[in-house]
């Protein structure tokens, strides 16, 4: 310690006198810090990575599917001002044959300009080449996808297209902005091992696609900052469009991998906000606490140092370095666990996201503000013992600190109840009800700890319940075979006689606009049979609504977003087949978490549109054994116009084993985050209380009172205290859970917000253990106290 | 007397000085009417029961506290109008303060309190002669709750002598102390003031003690009662009470 002031010099040991308590306090603060650079170095990673992703692919800002427009047609869409450019593309998707994999693998086909050009939603090659020309029949596939089935430059790979097998030579493997959150069909997490992004050369795609001169989508970039005169940009290049058949128009907010990687950064900014301001805000009042504490107590040796002359700037700064000490080492070791959390994050973004760069950087300036955010916590708890110092008058200051102002508390007051408590239990009381803001810092941590838990365990049990409803409940096939275009019902027949299919569903799938006064969507209808027990619509309470004979049944966001209610009478305009907008009265509205799904009876359906009757795909119901799916899959692929297969089990699986990881490493995190609010307030609130009352505590002893006894008494403050600091949580919990909700809801996927009886359950034995192992802790300084030297202490 | 004895020029002069406490509805009036000097190089002592505004005077005069009325002029300075800063000073640069209870920095050793002192001084006195003046070089890197109370009384005396200042207060120095200690550390107080000149303020409830200062002020119910001038102190050794 040379060098080093005298002062300072009481401050290191001072720090190390109370390290137990500093080291309570510093792990909330570290926490928060921990929290604040996790989460704003994963935000502003996945936040860079997009923008540079996005500039790099030079990523679409719209697009629009039509059935077939020649590409002479397209001059003006390019010249409608705010377009920048168009890049027209023939997409289909299709279904891939791969040895040794039996399970059905479905792919998005994508046309590419035969020579290297610039083009909206380009593709960042990893592997090989782009296009060497020695073949027609070239192809890139995306990276995830050839990594999962080992496939390199070089290789084939086989896929049914166009009705026809067709056998496709590898050249390279790459990546691209737009699928940067690769979705299948009728799923709502990446599996690249059953979905691919396939770019063909655009020849090769014309003639297997009867698409020469012409295209099937227009990717369109608009002028800078062009806002919602965007959207009337776009909504004038569909009009231009509807003699081709617009089936949808998406606009890039709408597009779902944009849609997925936005909400998931914008959720991540909103939390590295809240979560580490809660932790701080914790830190700041426990440290608070603790500062007023020390001050009182060392009230003699700071009226000496001044006294000796000390001025009152160089004492204050004394007081406030106790609180940045905590805070540097805090900060420090927050950053750096905060910065390998962050890589944690990171990589677990890396199984969801496909980006050609997504490193763990390091923001320094997030760093430097995680610092400065510690050192303001330190300064905000420290002010009132800072000011404190500076009342203190040192006269006064060197005699004996006057005995506590006693006085009832106002429990008192109701008599038939205070007077038939003990002496332990009003001794309880009193000292919570006359250190009312210890008291309530107390129960903000508890309260903010159970937030943390209700939030974490109703975020599981959303998921589990929407996979439940979705997936057992209103999704009961076992395989969906969605053909290429409508058909008439022969195929039924064929696939009924499938190896191991023991009943068949078809259904009817009409793309649409929907009209409801001035609102429109883009959406479309499916058409079941009656009584279809494979697709069965679902209300809230999650009972089976049957779909009438006429009418739609449709999904509650659908029915907002149109603002149509039961009755209403919807507008609604095929994009196929005569085109004729018809309407159709809204019978029922649905629950349903993903999509925005509308249901109708498929005969009414037919009926309507003045077409016999079609179908669009069918759902079956197959026998469970290995080997019949195996030979299922095996026939399934060989079936003529079949565009994509979905086999529900293993789309489950992969979406439980996604979800599992990502929410073991949640539950993990919130556990120890909430036992640091819980245990970091409560040690630190008893052993300040033990040190007031140490006297107190010294003399009950030499009465007879035992050890155990004086602990019970401070366990009792402490259940009272995290009680009701839990029973405050719970519904704050609930509200961060729905707020959560909120901010994941889209067109695309909704969070439920359920609370089954297991998270609170869980909830409360967790803040029931927290609050013992804290005890813990106290109950052993109790042990250890010297009670004859704490009757001795001067008063 | 000290042989750097003043003349009657005084140190500090207090004029009319009284104090005044107000606690809610009720005054108290601690001090009042309150002339005094005090002598360069004078061994004072004040004695008074308790109550009787001694702890008062000596914060007064320390600048630790302002008179509700009155003057006290330090070097042409009336302590009475000057501002919290000017006090700080004041306290810093010309006082020393031993209290009753020690009034030590427990998580500072011996050494380390009395240099928590001498980093304020501008001229400080070197703190190895004045740990060797106090007896307790050995001691220096022991800490307060390793020292004894004499011990500890002494650390606090070498604290307030190494700022080098013109005045010394000591309030019950030998109060928590047993008779013999207390006798030691009064041996101390003497030598400061004969050895080395200091002008040394003692307060004390104990009469027995008044014999070993060149003057005693008597204080009771807040006033001057009488102030005697001791011909011939005596020496620490030979006090009883």
């Amino acid at each position: 310690m040379v060098g080093l002031s005298m002062l300072d010099r009481k401050l290191f040991r001072d720090l190390w006198t109370a390290k137990g308590l500093l080291l309570a306090i510093g792990a909330i603060m570290g926490v928060g810090i921990n929290n604040f650079v996790t989460l704003q170095s994963a935000h502003h990673n996945l936040s860079r990575a997009k923008v540079e992703y996005y500039q790099q692919c030079r990523m679409a800002d719209f697009w629009i599917d039509v059935k077939k427009v020649p590409l002479a047609e397209l001059d003006a869409v390019r010249r409608l001002p705010g377009v920048l450019e168009i890049t027209p593309r023939v997409q289909f998707k299709a279904v891939v044959d791969l040895p040794g994999f039996d399970e059905p693998v479905n792919a998005l086909v994508i046309s590419m300009p035969d020579r290297r050009q610039t083009v909206l939603n380009d593709i960042v090659l990893r592997q090989g080449d782009y296009f060497p020309d020695r073949q027609d029949n070239e192809v890139i596939v995306s990276e995830k996808f050839a990594r999962a089935h080992r496939l390199h430059p070089g290789q084939t790979v086989r896929i049914l297209l166009n009705n026809r097998r067709q056998e496709l030579a590898i050249v390279g493997t790459a990546l691209s902005s737009e699928y940067t959150y690769a979705l299948g069909p009728g799923t709502i997490v990446p599996d690249p091992e059953r979905f691919g992004v396939l770019y063909v050369k655009r020849s090769f795609a014309e003639s297997a696609f009867n698409m020469q001169g012409a295209a099937n989508q227009i990717c369109g970039r608009l002028e800078a900052g062009a806002g919602t005169a965007g959207d009337e940009t776009l909504r004038r290049a569909e009009t231009l469009l509807e003699p081709f058949g617009v089936f949808q128009a998406t606009p890039l907010r709408l597009q779902a991998s944009n849609q997925f990687l936005s909400n998931e950064i914008n959720g991540l900014g909103a939390i590295a906000t809240l979560s580490p301001s809660v932790f701080l805000t914790m830190a700041a009042l426990v440290l608070n606490v603790l500062l007023t504490r020390l001050v009182r107590q060392q009230r003699t040796v700071l009226g000496t140092l001044k006294a000796l002359g000390h001025t009152d700037g160089t004492l204050v700064v004394h007081v406030l370095k106790l609180g940045i000490g905590v805070a540097t080492v805090a900060g420090l070791t927050g950053c750096l666990c905060g910065h390998l959390l962050s890589s944690m994050v990171t990589t677990l973004y890396r199984q969801f996201f496909d980006f050609p760069e997504l490193g763990g950087r390091v923001f320094w300036p997030i760093h430097g503000l995680g610092l400065l955010a510690a050192y303001a916590c330190a300064v905000a708890g420290s002010l009132q013992g800072a000011w404190q110092v500076l009342r203190l008058q040192p006269a006064e200051a060197m005699r004996p600190e006057p005995p506590q102002r006693g006085g009832s508390v106002w429990l008192e007051r109701l008599r038939f109840v205070w007077d038939r408590l003990s002496s332990d239990w009003r001794l309880v009381l009193r000292s919570l009800l006359r250190n009312r803001f210890r008291t309530a810092t107390g129960l903000f941590a508890a309260a903010m700890g159970t937030g943390i838990l209700v939030h974490s365990f109703m975020l599981v049990a959303s998921q589990k319940f929407m996979i439940d409803f979705q997936f057992y409940r209103v999704t009961r096939s076992d395989i969906d075979v969605m053909l290429e275009a409508e058909r008439g019902d022969e195929l039924l027949s064929d696939a009924r006689h499938l190896p191991g299919v023991d009943y068949v569903e078809p259904f009817l799938e009409v793309a649409c606009t929907f009209e409801h006064g001035h609102a429109r969507r883009k959406g479309s209808i499916t058409g079941l049979v009656a009584d279809a027990r494979l697709t069965t619509p679902r209300d809230r309470s999650g009972e089976r609504i049957i779909v009438p004979e006429a009418g739609l049944v449709i999904s509650r966001r659908l029915a907002d977003i149109l603002q149509a209610e039961t009755g209403d009478r919807l507008r609604v305009t095929p994009v196929k087949g005569q085109r004729r907008t018809i309407e159709l009265p809204v019978a029922r509205i649905a629950d349903s978490y993903l999509g925005l799904t509308a249901y109708a009876h498929s005969d009414y359906l037919s009926r309507q549109l003045d077409e016999g009757p079609l179908i669009s795909g069918l759902q079956l119901q197959v026998d469970p054994s290995e080997e019949r799916r195996r030979e299922l899959f095996r026939d399934i692929k060989r079936m003529p116009a079949v565009q994509a297969i979905q086999a529900r089990r293993e789309m489950i699986e992969n979406l439980i084993e996604s979800l599992l990881k990502s929410q073991q490493i949640m539950i993990v995190l919130s556990i120890t985050f909430a036992g640091v609010a819980f245990c970091g307030s409560m040690i630190n609130a008893s052993l300040v209380n033990l040190a007031e009352r140490q006297r107190e505590v010294a003399t009950l002893l030499a009465l007879g009172y035992t050890p155990w006894r004086i602990g019970a008494l401070l366990l009792r403050e402490n259940l009272i205290t995290s009680g009701v600091g839990t029973t405050l949580g719970l519904p704050f919990g609930y509200w961060i859970a729905w707020l959560t909700a909120l901010a994941y809801d889209g067109d695309l996927v909704r969070l439920p917000v359920v609370g089954p009886w297991w998270v609170w359950t869980a909830t409360i034995a967790l803040a029931i253990t927290f609050t013992f192992a804290a005890h813990g802790v106290v109950q052993r300084q109790i042990l250890k106290l010297d009670f004859v030297q704490a009757l001795n202490v001067k008063e | 007397m000290s042989p750097t004895a003043t003349s009657a020029e005084p140190l500090l002069r207090l004029e009319n000085v009284g104090r005044t406490y107000v606690m809610g509805e009720v005054s108290v009036e601690v001090l009042k009417h309150v002339n005094l000097d005090i002598r360069r190089g004078e061994l004072l002592v004040m004695v008074g029961p308790s109550g009787s505004g001694k702890t008062t005077m000596l914060n007064l005069v320390g600048g630790l506290d302002t008179p509700s009325v009155g003057s006290i002029w330090f070097q042409e300075r009336d302590l009475a109008k000057a501002r919290a800063t000017e006090l700080t000073a004041y306290r810093r640069d010309e006082v020393g303060f031993v209290f009753q209870f020690y009034n030590l920095v427990p998580n500072l050793t011996a050494e380390e309190n009395v240099r928590v002192a001498t980093e304020l001084s501008s001229r400080p006195l070197n703190v190895d002669e004045v740990l060797r003046l106090v007896g307790l070089e050995q001691r220096r890197d022991h800490f307060p709750s390793q020292l004894s109370g004499g011990e500890q009384q002494r650390v606090a005396i070498a604290r307030a002598v190494a700022k080098n200042p013109e005045l010394l207060l000591c309030d019950e120095p030998t109060g928590a102390l047993d008779f013999e200690t207390g006798k030691r550390v009064l041996r101390l107080l003497v030598d400061l003031n004969e050895k080395l000149g200091k002008t040394v303020v003692v307060i004390t409830h104990n009469v027995a003690l008044a014999q070993v200062g060149h003057r005693v002020v008597h204080l009771r119910s807040g006033e001057i009662r009488q102030i005697d001038e001791v011909a011939e102190p005596t020496a620490p050794e030979e006090v009883v009470w």
